[in-house]
């Protein structure tokens, strides 16, 4: 069996162009609806969209919150929103790119795309089951927030997968608890 | 090493369910003649389910299969009245199969408004051989004994009754059901889902935590045919076990 995923590597977009400081205080203040000078959660996900009239889906909002808290305190302080900032918007450049028909979306085919740009050779029957996992409305596509989470947490499971892949022939042998310990990690 | 996951039948089976019924298998003229309606599957809002207005025809309306005759399909010997009601309740287009959106509303309607979207997603995951999305009524009846089942433990362990359930009594729980976990890992569980840090788990994180458990360890042994313990995985096999069952 071909090693699959050895080109995979993670997506790095292109370096955004500097962004104004005064302009991200001002995001940061309408976002910190508490004026606490910290961002919570719940204020981060109020602030973010994702192209459709439900809530930003919490777990992305989750993983993005633990990415960035540098210092752990569970919310995002200023210095770690720019980072935040710039991240969510190259994700956001990135699904635009592969979002096709603009339809705000990506379906089957354009997940495809992206994920074999990032190096992925998957089967189509895992695109299918990646699709019915990541489609939170149920709609057959998979939103701008849905698709951040897909990404985060197929690269998350390639490493583990890796990491255990010593021989990197693709196959590894792994015990029934490593393996639910892998799963029940990924929850955020 | 020993098998880890101990006596067959063991996984929380509910020890009262008939036999034959909680097999995998759609009851004979149940599902799909011709296919269900694609709203079935579409995630046609489940019928004022949380205030929502009624669906507006078109999507999954009666009209849309050619006027078809309420489905051939009923309850199987064996399923409770109760339940049966529950399901058909939910199953408004008399598919005689219900996505997770209808789960949910099935679940609220017998008061267990706690479970939240990915949680029914997962429990629809627990049945979803043809991966279809859907589970018909025989299925939602084993799920419903497993609830009923897992609760019962939850409140054994419950001991007292704070509504929660403290880390080092979920590992005597987990055993109690089958499922033989390492405290370590027990200890990763109540980290990921113990949301309060409390270093507890409510009921319903308990439950979800039961569903998943529950699939990732039928996928397991159905891989680890030898009975060691340890099975052999190619990465995309890895991987789709891993996005399916994952919280």
């Amino acid at each position: 069996m071909a090693y699959n995923y050895q080109q995979q590597q993670q997506y790095r977009p292109p370096a955004p162009q500097g962004v104004d400081p005064n302009f991200l205080a001002g995001v940061f203040q309408r976002i910190d609806t508490d004026r606490s000078g910290s961002i919570s959660a719940n204020e981060l996900q109020r602030a973010l969209s994702n192209g459709t009239w439900t809530p930003f889906n919490p777990e992305t909002v989750r993983l993005m919150i633990g990415m960035f808290d540098r210092d752990n305190s569970g919310t995002i302080n200023f210095q770690e929103f720019q980072s935040l900032w710039k991240y969510v918007t190259d994700w956001q450049g990135c699904f635009r790119n592969f979002d096709r028909d603009n339809s705000g979306s990506i379906d089957k085919n354009e997940l495809k795309t992206a994920l074999a740009s990032f190096g992925y050779r998957l089967s189509d029957r895992f695109y299918d089951v990646l699709v019915r996992k990541f489609d939170r409305l149920g709609r057959g596509t998979v939103a701008f927030d849905d698709f951040v989470q897909c990404c985060i947490v197929l690269q998350t499971l390639t490493n583990a997968f890796r990491h255990h892949d010593q021989d990197q022939d693709g196959i590894i042998r792994i015990s029934y608890e490593e393996f639910l310990t892998l799963v029940f990690s990924l929850r955020s | 090493m020993a098998y880890p996951y101990q006596q067959p039948g063991g996984y929380g089976a509910p020890p009262y369910s008939q036999p034959g019924a909680p097999g995998y298998n759609p009851p004979p003229g149940a599902g799909y003649p011709g296919g269900p309606p694609p709203a079935g599957y579409a995630g046609a809002p489940a019928p004022g389910g949380y205030g929502a207005p009624p669906p507006t025809g078109g999507y999954g309306a009666p009209g849309g299969y050619g006027g078809a005759p309420p489905g051939p399909w009923g309850p199987a010997p064996g399923v409770d009245p109760q339940v049966a009601q529950w399901f058909q309740s939910v199953d408004q287009d008399r598919s005689g199969r219900i996505t997770a959106k209808e789960l949910q509303q099935a679940l609220v309607n017998a008061n267990w408004s706690q479970f939240n979207n990915e949680t029914c997603r997962l429990m629809i995951g627990m049945f979803d051989r043809d991966m279809s999305g859907t589970i018909d009524i025989n299925e939602f009846s084993s799920l419903w004994h497993y609830i009923q089942q897992w609760r019962s433990t939850f409140e054994r362990y419950d001991s007292n009754r704070s509504g929660s359930i403290e880390a080092n009594e979920l590992h005597s729980a987990y055993q109690q059901m089958g499922f033989n976990v390492t405290p370590r890992f027990v200890q990763t569980v109540v980290y990921k889902f113990d949301t309060y840090v409390r270093r507890s788990l409510t009921l319903d994180n308990f439950i979800q935590s039961c569903v998943m458990i529950k699939s990732l360890t039928d996928a397991f042994k159905q891989r680890d045919t030898s009975m060691t313990g340890t099975i052999t995985l190619g990465y995309e096999d890895f991987m789709t076990m891993a996005v399916l069952y994952k919280p």
